[in-house]
């Protein structure tokens, strides 16, 4: 339950903040308005912090830790498998 | 062997879910106990009954609750489940008593977040949701002259666009720097919200709520951008899933707050299934879960959840997420994810994009068509899209979560080919322009 918890509350605020420091650079490519600042040492550390070292961090790499991370992702799914592909003509 | 089948829940999961049972063995026994007086409506439709744009709510239910006797699905009515217990497949029903299952659907929504300010007990705070409700404040709405609605979640903003087109001074109040700030990006959501203004709609982003104000009933909303007049707060805040119930019975809850389920709906409880806004799912590009999508899957996801607790087999997939919307004068949509999602998550991306035409340019009615392909850069596989317009924007999307889903390239998207018939289709496909402009950025090579 601990490890439940802690993913949630991993997921929640990790979430949040990069989307908040997405939404920066998105609005800077876009000249549309920009997220508030950051306000208070919590909001600092993820956003100063926490947000650059994610992104520094390789897709591949960050991916297998998302992944390994409880969830649905980790049930049985044919999917992952057998991924859907293109086939043949039918005739 | 036909099981008894007790599903919690009546909304699209729960209804959908009974279907699947009976569909499974028509010899099998569902009970679905709901909280609410009624059940198989469409609760999505309510902000068009309050925008007039839908002329009664009747019109949104999909049957009469005898169809449901008739179809062998026994429903109980305003019956509150208060436990599970999974051990000796009880549930305890208010009123009932325990009661026995042989599979259960746990198809229990999902419920608005807490505001978190001062003020919330106060009344004149709509919480859109239940259909009886919705006609008792649609009512409220025809003698209110001013509306708050808060947070520009999908339902913010189908209830602004409602509101401010039904003739109310409306204010959308947003933490966030613009409308729905979380999935859509700002060039997509550029012209909703010019045409919320041209509507009269008032916008306050970047903006906390502060408190909600009144003696008894809210008469004004206080906010960091100051204090706004309203008659009613429409409170739409984010879905939280529902699942409080469930997890005080041991099942397991993912990081996204969501039941966590295999393909067959199935939880971590041998004999219990989840669907709908209680679960959560894998995404099929970030293969990451993902919580709160829409109506239609939710009611797939119990068709599945209940085709296979009433002894068959189906899969459910992990979703590649189409969605779309009106919003103001516009219609916006998508697939998979935009590029706030993708920059927030660190996924390499690259973009096509382009402005088309939705019929032929010189025939009545033409519209314009905004489209946004992403792409992985190495081959090109889409792996998400986003789009404005005023037609053609479901079918786009629709069409395009499952080019996401079989892994099409930009390079098979821009010699797609495309209807071209004046009235419905333009020579060009805006599809085709994105892809097209997006290789154009490519190096020659590669």
């Amino acid at each position: 339950m601990a490890a439940e918890s802690f993913a949630r509350w991993l997921r929640e605020n990790a979430q949040h903040h990069l989307v908040v420091a997405a939404q920066d650079r998105i609005a800077k490519k876009y000249r549309a308005a920009r997220p508030r600042r950051p306000h208070g040492f919590e909001e600092q550390v993820w956003r100063r912090a926490f947000a650059p070292v994610y992104r520094a961090v390789p897709w591949s790499l960050r991916s297998r830790v998302l992944r390994a991370m409880p969830g649905s992702h980790r049930q049985h799914w044919t999917s992952w498998t057998e991924p859907p592909r293109r086939r043949d003509p039918a005739v | 062997m036909p099981h008894k089948t007790l599903v919690i829940g009546g909304g699209a999961a729960g209804i959908g879910a009974a279907g699947g049972v009976k569909a499974a063995d028509p010899a099998n026994t569902v009970v679905v106990y709901t909280d609410f007086e009624d059940v198989g409506y469409s609760p999505c439709g309510i902000p068009y009954v309050h925008g007039k744009e839908i002329d009664s709510f009747e019109r949104l239910f999909l049957a009469q609750k005898e169809a449901y006797v008739q179809a062998g699905i026994d429903i109980h009515y305003e019956k509150h489940v208060e436990s599970i217990d999974v051990e000796r497949k009880r549930v305890t029903v208010q009123g009932e008593g325990e009661v026995a299952w042989d599979r259960l659907v746990i198809a229990t929504g999902f419920d608005y977040a807490d505001p978190g300010v001062p003020g919330g007990g106060l009344e004149g705070l709509y919480y859109v949701k239940n259909i009886r409700r919705a006609m008792e404040w649609d009512k409220v709405l025809d003698t209110a002259k001013t509306a708050v609605v808060v947070h520009a979640t999908p339902l913010g903003v189908e209830m602004t666009t409602a509101l401010a087109q039904r003739g109310l001074e409306t204010h959308l109040v947003d933490p966030q720097p613009w409308a729905l700030a979380d999935i859509v990006d700002p060039d997509i959501i550029a012209p909703v919200q010019e045409s919320w203004l041209e509507l009269g709609a008032h916008l306050h982003f970047n903006t906390t709520l502060e408190a909600f104000r009144g003696e008894r009933t809210v008469s004004s909303v206080a906010t960091s951008d100051g204090e706004l007049p309203a008659d009613i707060a429409v409170v739409c805040t984010h879905k939280r899933p529902n699942i409080s119930l469930a997890a005080q019975a041991g099942l397991m809850v993912g990081p996204t707050g969501g039941l966590v389920v295999d393909e067959r709906m199935a939880t971590t409880v041998a004999d219990v299934y989840a669907a709908g806004d209680c679960a959560e799912l894998p995404h099929g590009v970030t293969r990451l879960g993902v919580q709160g999508l829409t109506g239609s899957h939710a009611y797939a996801q119990g068709k599945v959840a209940g085709f296979n607790a009433g002894g068959g087999t189906k899969r459910y997939q992990p979703v590649y997420v189409p969605w779309g919307t009106p919003a103001g004068k516009w219609v916006i949509g998508g697939a998979s994810f935009g590029e706030t999602t993708a920059t927030a998550l660190g996924i390499p991306f690259m973009v096509g994009q382009a402005e088309g035409i939705s019929r032929a340019r010189y025939y009545p009615g033409v519209k314009k068509v905004k489209i946004k392909l992403l792409a992985e850069p190495v081959q090109r596989r889409l792996i998400g899209a986003q789009m404005v317009g005023q037609e053609g924007i479901k079918e786009r999307a629709d069409f395009l979560a499952t080019a996401v889903k079989f892994g099409l390239t930009l390079d098979d998207l821009a010699a797609m080919e495309n209807v071209y018939s004046p009235a419905i289709g333009a020579l060009n496909e805006p599809i085709v322009l994105a892809a097209q402009n997006g290789l154009e950025s490519v190096p020659h090579g590669r």
